[in-house]
């Protein structure tokens, strides 16, 4: 199958799935060099991803790297080379990511006690959105840094992430309703902050 | 999520346009030995890693430490042993990211990317 596969790779002129799959191989026969090309190819683009995921944890970005790759290894034999394998081990960041942020949104919640009206004028926000791309995303940072972290956990899962708030429910084992009320908590705390600075 | 929502709108524009500057981040070469290091010991805890010799015969470099173990007459699973282990190259390179570490066809200094 899986040298059916390479040659559709080949005949279809997808040769960057041909370069995958052939280090793939190499690594998976215990290859120590094509072990260090594949950390020198794929670790920059591994390590933007999950920075800017757990954001602002950036304490754990490295050892969340490291067991990505690691997690990667264990699985290797059952990439296919279908799919480019930058895909597929962002694929396995992913489902690391969401460890994180399941293991933080499982936690007690913060501001039980939140009080419902803050909410109203969330409709009515009007929010700078026409800063520059790079100062936009250097307000963002911090505005998420300096909030609790299960509020920026949740808005990097729900907008960053695109997961849905059901999705999220899912995954953490809360109701849908729990998960939209959190999300409206931080969003009402992430303008307040966006709006002060 | 209601699109009609400005803040929910603002969170999705946010999301979007802060997608392409994350390109300016790189792994730090100490964490990419790092990563090297438990990768080739995780391969190892399984059994012998592919010999230098098969690994120069798929038109890898060796390193002069790596040269001087397949030429050595030792066994072959000594061979297929990881040099780097004992090199004091990867405790440089996974303790610094400028390690002062130059010799040609190591991981170690492929991941310096001088």
């Amino acid at each position: 199958m899986e040298i059916f596969q390479q040659l559709v790779a080949a005949e279809t002129g997808d040769s960057q799935a041909g370069v995958d799959s052939a280090l793939v191989a190499a690594v998976l026969r215990k290859d120590r060099k094509a072990t260090a090309e594949f950390v020198a190819k794929y670790s920059d683009c591994v390590y933007r991803y999950v920075r800017a995921r757990l954001t602002p944890r950036l304490d754990l970005v490295d050892d969340t790297v490291q067991e990505i790759f690691l997690a990667a290894w264990e699985h290797l034999s059952t990439y296919r080379g279908i799919s480019p394998l930058q895909g597929w081990l962002l694929g396995v960041a992913r489902h690391k990511v969401e460890d994180y942020y399941r293991s933080v949104l499982r936690q007690p919640e913060l501001l039980s006690d939140f009080n419902q009206d803050e909410l109203h004028g969330e409709g009515e926000s009007e929010i700078e959105t026409s800063l520059d791309r790079k100062l936009l995303q250097e307000k963002a940072q911090r505005v998420l840094l300096s909030m609790p972290r299960q509020y920026s956990v949740a808005l990097l899962w729900r907008y960053w992430e695109q997961r849905s708030a059901r999705e999220m429910a899912a995954q953490t084992g809360r109701t849908e309703k729990a998960i939209e009320r959190l999300l409206a908590r931080a969003r009402s705390q992430f303008r307040e902050k966006w709006n002060n600075e | 999520m209601s699109s009609h929502n400005p803040t929910s709108d603002f969170f999705e524009n946010l999301a979007a346009d802060a997608q392409p500057l994350e390109d300016e981040a790189k792994a730090p070469p100490s964490l990419k030995s790092r990563i090297y290091s438990a990768l080739v010991r995780l391969q190892s805890s399984s059994g012998p890693l592919l010999g230098l010799r098969e690994c120069q015969e798929a038109g890898h470099g060796l390193c002069v430490f790596e040269q001087l173990v397949r030429i050595a007459p030792v066994g072959e699973r000594l061979k297929a042993m990881n040099p780097c282990q004992v090199c004091h190259a990867r405790v440089l390179a996974e303790r610094f990211d400028n390690a002062p570490i130059y010799w040609p066809h190591c991981p170690y200094v492929k991941f310096q990317e001088r």
